[in-house]
């Protein structure tokens, strides 16, 4: 082992899968020998201090060990590691200029471009930033529904991502001028995020109100167990008697018809302006909930 | 056990969020799947995942955090302010399933439309005053001889140059007035700009 390299030169392979201390001892003794130099030489198979060496034997001996991986590795003494390197004989790749590498294509339905007013300069010029309108009063946003309320709110919070990112662009890189425009569009988005708060606001309060009402309510019933509203006897049977009367079997067939026709046209519409994002499903199951409430 | 690539909603986020997240364009050596973003300081990894995800549709295969801390600085920028540190900035630099490369920024030709140019001289000068004012602060106040001359100032530095090495040294000996001459008069045939009065 001492001598293998010298001796078969032409195992390659073979001699590179070899651990490193026997790399060592091959290489310090020819070169004592022809030089004369005292090189230090492992003496030693372990390079250990005595009293770790010590063993104890005796029942209920403690852990002698320290854990070490590296113990009995030296640089003075010259021991190699414990264990086999592995020396591959591919040949190294060769590093390729950032200029030589190929083009990275970005896809143009990434999401990430949302982030942008401008896929060109990022952030939009300010005759360019100033072209929008009000926000929306919390007059117009009270006839909103609620999904359309919460649509409407992303909308806004992308904007002022979109805003804050243009901001940055525009100061990092210098773009020039347009902060009061971009800070004026802010204001504007600002304007119906607090609309839409309001108007949520005061729906939570209504309907806080007619919860009260409804506990009070013999007619209503809020287990969700049975039917919530039950209209009292004498009320039903008024209603039956003038009405009921008037309407043939005919009468009552075609009004029910119609219904279920208004019904099936309400389920078609309702799934095609609806983008169906994982929040919006999620805010559809959330009105569901306050919908059963 | 939960993966980070198990996407999901964060019990943290508000279904109707007020956070502002800006995307930041990447340092010139960054690769593209690496996208970073300024977050507010209550976010954490998992929120920026859930957010881009279901906001962006934008998978994230890992997220690296840090805050950054302004030095502290005088209020109001003045020499005897009341010392603070600026709020912390946290950024999260996102690895990206799906590379993203940021468009070149526009060269300075193509800045007309933010008005460059005038911006970019408003802006030197206000770095000068600046650095003006954080100097006088340490103690260095720059004289005027050490500042950088104008363009006007040196025209007329090198024309009285100029007229030093040109025109013979005055004294009383070579002066019209000793040698019983007439006065000469210096600016005869220069033609001024008539005045704008309406202007001044």
């Amino acid at each position: 082992m001492a001598s293998s390299s010298a001796i078969r030169p032409s195992m390659g392979a073979a001699t590179l899968l070899q651990s490193c201390r026997a790399a060592v001892s091959s290489s310090a003794t020819p070169r004592r020998a022809a030089g004369g130099l005292l090189f230090p030489t492992q003496t030693a198979s372990l390079s250990t201090t005595v009293s770790l060496l010590k063993r104890h034997t005796y029942p209920g001996a403690r852990d002698n060990k320290d854990h070490n991986k590296h113990r009995s590795e030296s640089a003075i003494r010259r021991t190699g590691t414990r264990w086999r390197l592995s020396v591959s004989d591919e040949p190294l790749p060769q590093p390729v200029k950032r200029e030589n590498l190929p083009k990275v294509e970005t896809d143009p339905n990434h999401g990430l471009w949302d982030f942008f007013l401008d896929r060109q300069t990022v952030a939009q010029a300010p005759g360019e930033d100033v072209k929008h309108g009000r926000g929306w009063t919390v007059e117009e946003l009270r006839h909103k529904s609620w999904d359309d309320l919460h649509r409407l709110w992303w909308v806004c919070v992308k904007e002022r991502n979109r805003i804050a990112t243009a901001n940055w662009e525009r100061n990092k890189s210098k773009l020039g001028f347009g902060e009061s425009e971009s800070k004026a569009r802010d204001m504007a988005v600002r304007t119906t995020m607090r609309g839409i708060r309001h108007a949520l606001t005061e729906r939570f309060y209504t309907w806080e109100d007619a919860v009260k009402l409804a506990e009070a309510d013999p007619e209503v019933d809020l287990s969700g167990e049975v039917a919530p509203y039950t209209p009292n006897e004498y009320f039903e049977e008024n209603v039956f008697e003038e009405e009921g009367a008037e309407l043939s079997a005919e009468e009552i067939a075609e009004l029910e018809r119609a219904e279920v026709e208004q019904a099936e046209r309400a389920s078609k519409a309702a799934p095609s302006d609806v983008s169906t994002t994982p929040l919006m499903a999620e805010s559809q199951k959330l009105q569901g909930e306050a919908l059963r409430l | 056990m939960a993966r980070f690539s198990d996407y999901g909603f964060s019990p943290l986020l508000p279904s109707r969020p007020s956070h502002i997240i800006a995307f930041i364009r990447p340092k010139p050596r960054q690769p593209p799947t690496m996208a970073t973003f300024v977050v507010p300081l209550k976010f954490n990894k998992l929120d920026l995942r859930d957010y881009l995800f279901h906001a962006y549709n934008v998978k994230v295969l890992a997220v690296r955090s840090f805050v950054n801390q302004p030095p502290p600085q005088r209020k109001n920028g003045v020499a005897n302010g009341k010392w603070y540190r600026p709020r912390s900035m946290k950024m999260m630099i996102a690895e990206l399933a799906q590379p993203f490369v940021w468009p070149d920024a526009p060269a300075v030709e193509d800045r007309t439309a933010f008005d460059y140019e005038i911006w970019n001289r408003m802006n030197s000068e206000r770095e000068k005053s600046i650095a003006h004012q954080s100097a006088a602060q340490e103690g260095d106040i720059i004289m005027r001889s050490q500042q950088k001359l104008s363009g006007d100032r040196r025209q007329l530095q090198n024309e009285a140059k100029k007229l030093l090495k040109s025109a013979p040294r005055w004294t009383s000996e070579t002066s019209a007035a000793t040698k019983g001459e007439a006065w000469t008069e210096v600016e005869e045939g220069v033609k001024l700009e008539a005045l704008d009065k309406k202007k001044y």
